[in-house]
């Protein structure tokens, strides 16, 4: 081409590609457009319609319960004739320390090992252990829950409890009687449970940070270990943060399982070796032997709270994944 | 180099420097050695940690599968299971209604799924903005929460069916899997090039035609890959089963009545304190876990051959 054939050309508002791509996007009155867009529009309202219908008919089922004993029913629930009551503090306490337990043991854990995995094993090690732990990671939690009763608890009965009531300081949250169903064994199979979840999104968190900030800390002098601890863990640290937050809104909403392992005892915990109860395993438990009426809404409220406690982790995990793949540029 | 610069004796001054210059080299070497050594305890820290993560990981699949292959038979398969006490049995009707409850599940599922990630493709906004986000927030709702809710709307007093159903059960499994779903095809159907749609949609073919025969076409090992996902999540399910399907120890095949499923038959048979009904219970939970990872793994099959189309 010519210098002087470009010259000729003016100079284009749009790039043409651009022009193209956009009025093919445009030509929405041919026909088999309108059909499609009413399939599209169809799906998304089915779904929306979905989503809004679990919100309404779970307010409105529990509306009754909320209405006798309002926001008392969040610590004391609503009175139930053959049960005296519903002690929904107790749940909510019981959920939030059988999370925690999973938390404290499963976070340390995990990190460490998705950084092993991603950073410092070499391939021939890392690549297969990964695939093994994003495979475990679809274990049904029964699966988990049956083991935990049948094989862990008469472990933690015999060897782990003993042996946590004779450490100094910390047997005070040890006191008791050990039976094997406790909150800590509840804390222990939840931590199984949400551990490969952990562990794959930590991963694929520290393996998308840039080869370039790696590169940049060894030209430093930075050995392997600090090339993991000053550029790799902080780069991919809104991606952990999300993990261990979607983690903790399945510990939060497990029912079954924990109902396997808990044992299910509806006073206000003394110890890490009581049995207790959550929102889940209290559900799972009462929900079919309640009568119509009072008793079922309250139980329906126990499903509002643990929803309203699940969805305000997972918004959280959700925001702070979000905010991480703009950084990364990966949400268009 | 300089010394005809500063009075100094050349001799003392390189003395001074070689001892700055040994000074420096020392505490590097030492800075050296002792962040060595810190990587190294950390590494194996890391080391033990996964020895810590694996153990209780790998003894639950293996302990499962040496416990589940004892009960496994071709009568365990194939029969119903007999009433406590009588030896024998099996777990045909809990496959059985497995089977149906997620299959109708599926039905109900994927073409709404399709249908909705269809509208994220092609919508760009605030509208679908806020349903990718209904569809990452509802992933990660307790399933129990979706049981109660098909309860509330298929079994309840007053309800459309008004008492215990498999369907009520495949519902309950269908809106779990929705966002899966939603989320795999919107994925899978990005992936498909732009230009690809423009050529054909330049072509002058209905954009209708476009999407079946050019996107989903492209789409499809990524669709087959998150529809897996989301079957071997839904069938692994026992909460939203629990209050919707009820169980049952008949072969039942109408999903309008309550039927067995695999994740009923190992709660109820586990949480007996019988060694004939956990030996149940443990071989159910070998052929669940069978299932599940034989899923997991032909979708990561599907996806990886499709990484490898794509390279």
């Amino acid at each position: 081409m010519s210098p002087t054939l470009l010259e000729e050309v003016p100079p284009p508002r749009l790039t043409p590609v651009e022009g193209v791509s956009e009025a093919l996007q445009r030509r929405w009155g041919r026909p088999g457009g309108r059909a499609y867009a009413v399939l599209r529009w169809t799906g998304a309202a089915v779904f929306v319609a979905i989503v809004l219908g679990l919100l309404v008919s779970l307010l409105v089922s529990s509306s009754q319960a909320f209405g006798h004993s309002g926001l008392s029913f969040l610590w004391s629930g609503t009175y139930n004739a053959t049960k005296d009551v519903y002690p929904t503090g107790v749940y909510i306490v019981g959920t939030l320390v059988t999370t925690t337990v999973a938390i404290v043991l499963a976070v340390p854990i995990g990190v460490a090992t998705a950084a092993f995995l991603s950073e410092l094993a070499p391939r021939w090690l890392g690549a297969p252990l990964s695939v093994l732990i994003d495979l475990i990671a679809a274990v049904p939690s029964i699966v988990v829950g049956l083991w935990g009763l049948l094989v862990l608890s008469p472990v933690f009965a015999r060897h782990v409890e003993p042996f946590f009531k004779k450490v100094p300081l910390v047997e005070w949250f040890f006191h008791g009687p050990a039976y094997g169903p406790s909150m800590l064994l509840a804390g222990t199979v939840l931590a199984v449970m949400i551990l490969p979840t952990i562990v794959a999104l930590s991963r694929t968190a520290l393996s998308s940070v840039a080869t370039e900030d790696r590169e940049a800390a060894r030209a430093l002098g930075a050995t392997r270990w600090q090339v993991v601890r000053t550029a790799v863990v902080p780069g991919a640290r809104t991606g952990i943060e999300a993990a261990v937050f979607l983690a903790m809104g399945r510990a939060l909403g497990e029912t079954i399982a924990v109902a396997m392992v808990i044992g299910n005892n509806y006073a206000l915990p003394h110890s890490l070796l009581a049995p207790g109860a959550t929102l889940g395993s209290a559900i799972i438990n009462n929900f079919g032997e309640a009568s119509p009426g009072l008793d079922r809404s309250s139980i329906i409220g126990l499903v509002v709270v643990l929803l309203a406690m699940t969805a305000l982790v997972n918004v959280g995990g959700q925001l702070l994944l979000r905010r991480r793949l703009r950084a990364v540029g990966a949400v268009a | 180099m300089s010394s005809s610069v500063f009075p100094i004796d050349p001799n003392t001054l390189t003395d001074a420097i070689g001892t700055r210059r040994a000074l420096v080299r020392e505490s590097a070497r030492r800075s050296l050695a002792r962040r060595r050594l810190l990587g190294r305890v950390a590494i194996v820290l890391c080391v033990v940690a996964v020895a810590i993560s694996l153990t209780p990981l790998v003894a639950l699949v293996a302990y499962t599968t040496s416990r589940g292959i004892r009960a496994l038979s071709w009568g365990f398969l194939t029969h119903v299971p007999t009433p406590p006490g009588i030896p024998g049995g099996g777990i045909s009707s809990a496959i059985v209604g497995s089977v149906i409850i997620v299959g109708l599940a599926v039905v109900m599922a994927v073409p709404v799924g399709t249908m909705c990630a269809l509208f994220l493709v092609e919508r760009r906004g605030r509208l679908a903005g806020s349903v990718r986000f209904a569809a990452d927030v509802l992933t990660g709702v307790p399933s129990i929460a979706l049981g109660i809710f098909a309860y509330a709307v298929l079994v309840g007093p007053g309800s459309l069916i008004g008492h215990f159903s498999g369907l009520a059960g495949s519902f309950a499994l269908a809106v779990l899997m929705l966002p899966i779903v939603i989320r795999a095809s919107e994925a899978a159907m990005r992936s498909v090039p732009r230009d690809l749609w423009e050529a054909g949609l330049a072509l002058g073919v209905r954009r209708s035609r476009v999407v079946r025969s050019v996107v989903l076409r492209g789409a499809l090992p990524g669709l087959v890959t998150g529809n897996l996902l989301a079957v071997a999540r839904a069938v692994g399910e026992t909460a939203p089963l629990f209050v919707t399907v009820l169980g049952s120890t008949l072969l039942v095949t109408n999903p309008l009545q309550p039927m067995g499923a695999l994740s009923l038959t190992i709660f109820s048979d586990g949480t007996e304190a019988y060694p004939a009904a956990q030996q149940i219970a443990w071989g159910t939970a070998f052929v669940l876990l069978t299932l599940v990872l034989l899923l997991s793994v032909v979708a990561r099959v599907v996806s990886a051959r499709l990484n490898r189309q794509a390279r």
